[in-house]
């Protein structure tokens, strides 16, 4: 805040004063916004309108891997891909609904449900926006809301990149890794090395994992994915269980704004404060 | 002389009991608030060096430390019990800072002391009543859950904190007999052996934490016109019963800080980016803890009264 010497505006001074204006036209926002992402969002030409909420309550299926075979859970990774998908869609709708232009700050939670280990509590939330001026460019794929896991910081920061989100885009792999049988185990006693077949069963649920998601954003329209993140858990599973999440946020080029001459450098600064 | 003056408690007790029945404030109390605001004992703040100097920059004076407190206990809702002790811990805060001919209280903080005594709950707001230079006192100071530093940013961006809104909901999912069929089909789905969404229980799951965020909304309209929600606490509650179908209970509390801002004015101070060339712990991207104390991870899913 190098220039704070700006007034306060004169209708905040004349609310500290006690007096309150009577009936906001455009109603009342929720948002779960910070001060600095709600100051980033509005600077960046948005206005939160509400908080959008979509959750599903999901039974996980049944499924048996041999003990020996390194193989993807395919049931248990339709289940995590299905309910964290409908979840969203809830949300979107309920976007939708309040005319939003998108939502940002999409926290995506996974959670056990003490009562039922095969039952799993997925919600997704955050903040609806819409353009202050009412441009309508931003809207995400078929001109639904789009979604972003993105803060309204790193909201802010995209645009000033030149590029607009789409929509999160996700994939999710639930793999079986193989044990190892008795025979292999001896083999390896006293020695140092690598068991490939854990490497190969990481980088294969990895890879199958990042690929669904690559292929939910090219079908979004997609030129690249930021924010990506790749999870590894374990929702109550066998120990050989992991499940590979990887999750973006799909992001197109704004039309006119693909100079990269145009953004400024950033600064550099050494904080003196420890 | 005696660090430790005696006091009366008795005395003092029956005042605070006539004062809390009558929303006003025990003689001692006012007393402390308008000596500080005269300036004839000295200001107390909860403020850093930093947050003082910006404050005196835009004409900020801080005066006393102010709070309410309301001890409750739930009769008939756990949930509902939250929004109401905060409410009217709330509006004791703000009686304090209007004794103290404030404009606004900053830095204020949520706190409940962690203890079992029945089903209650103490709901407790602290914070620093400030007074704004050529500004008039007003009986209903702005209470913003901001620390002065974020005051300060947030009102040279025309965005005024003035309180605390609460959204709390609950609801039991009944199934009152096995003959009702959505009790069979979620058991079914419960019990089965292949992926399912269990719908029933999502909508009612959804459909509480919804009502939740529309009673923020009215309680945020009271005040401002939006709301920044910081804290989200929610839990769904299974109670099996004897040869019936199982009741769920959800219920689920929002607490977020209301403003009071002109829509589509966006923000005037230019955005400068840096990099922080410190490699460990950059005071940049510090963030600032939760805001309270009360909904900490130690709160376990286990069954409560509602």
């Amino acid at each position: 805040m190098a220039d704070t010497s700006q007034p306060i505006p004169e209708h905040a001074l004349a609310r500290l004063a006690g007096l309150r204006r009577e009936g906001h036209p455009d109603g009342v926002f929720t948002s779960d916004f910070s001060v600095n992402e709600f100051l980033l969002v509005r600077k960046a030409g948005f206005e939160p309108i509400g908080l959008c909420v979509g959750s599903c309550i999901y039974h996980v299926g049944f499924q048996m891997a041999g003990w020996g075979s390194s193989v993807e859970m395919d049931v248990l990774s339709t289940a995590m891909y299905e309910a964290r998908a409908l979840a969203m869609e809830r949300m979107k709708a309920e976007a939708q609904q309040m005319g939003a232009d998108g939502v940002v700050g999409v926290r995506l939670t996974v959670k056990r449900l003490e009562w039922d280990d095969k039952v799993l509590e997925f919600v997704a939330i955050g903040t609806g926006i819409v353009h202050a001026k009412g441009h309508q460019g931003f809207k995400g794929p078929r001109g639904e809301p789009f979604t972003s896991a993105l803060s309204g910081q790193d909201f802010w920061t995209l645009l000033q990149a030149g590029y607009r989100p789409l929509e999160m885009v996700m994939g999710s792999c639930v793999y079986h890794v193989a044990r190892r049988g008795p025979f292999a185990s001896l083999g390896t006693i006293g020695q140092n090395v690598e068991l490939t077949n854990f490497s190969v069963a990481l980088y294969e649920a990895r890879e199958i994992a990042m690929e669904r998601m690559q292929l939910e954003a090219s079908r979004a329209g997609a030129e690249g994915v930021v924010g990506a993140d790749l999870h590894e858990g374990n929702h109550g599973w066998s120990t050989h269980v992991i499940e590979f999440f990887a999750i973006g946020t799909a992001v197109l080029p704004i039309e006119g704004m693909a100079e990269a001459d145009r953004i400024p450098d950033p600064k550099l600064v050494l904080s003196v404060n420890s | 002389m005696n660090p430790i003056e005696p006091v009366d408690h008795e005395q003092r007790a029956a005042e605070w009991t006539v004062a809390l029945e009558h929303h006003g404030l025990p003689g001692f109390v006012e007393e402390r608030l308008v000596c500080a605001a005269a300036g004839s004992t000295p200001w107390v703040a909860s403020m850093t060096p930093a947050e003082l100097l910006l404050a005196r920059t835009h004409g900020i004076r801080p005066v006393a430390t102010v709070s309410g407190t309301c001890w409750y206990h739930y009769g008939y809702s756990w949930t509902e019990g939250h929004a109401e002790g905060w409410h009217k811990a709330l509006g004791r805060l703000q009686r304090e800072a209007a004794a103290a001919g404030a404009n606004a209280v900053v830095d204020v903080r949520m706190r409940t002391l962690r203890h079992s005594i029945g089903a209650s709950m103490d709901f407790t707001l602290i914070g620093t009543a400030v007074k704004i230079a050529g500004l008039k006192p007003t009986p209903k100071p702005v209470v913003a859950t901001v620390p002065a530093l974020e005051f300060v940013r947030l009102l040279e961006a025309g965005i005024v904190p003035v309180g605390i809104a609460v959204g709390a909901q609950f609801d039991w999912y009944l199934n009152n007999a096995w003959t009702n069929g959505g009790a069979w089909q979620t058991q079914r789905a419960m019990n089965s052996w292949t992926n399912q969404p269990i719908m029933d229980l999502t909508e009612f799951w959804e459909g509480i934490r919804r009502q939740a965020h529309a009673e923020l909304r009215r309680a945020a309209a009271q005040q401002g016109n939006g709301v920044l929600a910081h804290t989200h606490f929610g839990q769904l509650l299974r109670r099996e019963r004897d040869k019936q179908p199982p009741q769920y209970l959800g219920r689920h509390i929002v607490i977020g800080t209301v403003v009071e801002v002109e829509r589509g004015e966006g923000v005037s101070h230019e955005v400068e980016m840096v990099l922080d060339m410190r490699d460990r712990a950059s005071p940049l991207g510090a963030g600032n803890g939760p805001r309270h104390s009360s909904y900490g991870s130690d709160m376990d899913d286990q069954e409560g009264s509602i």
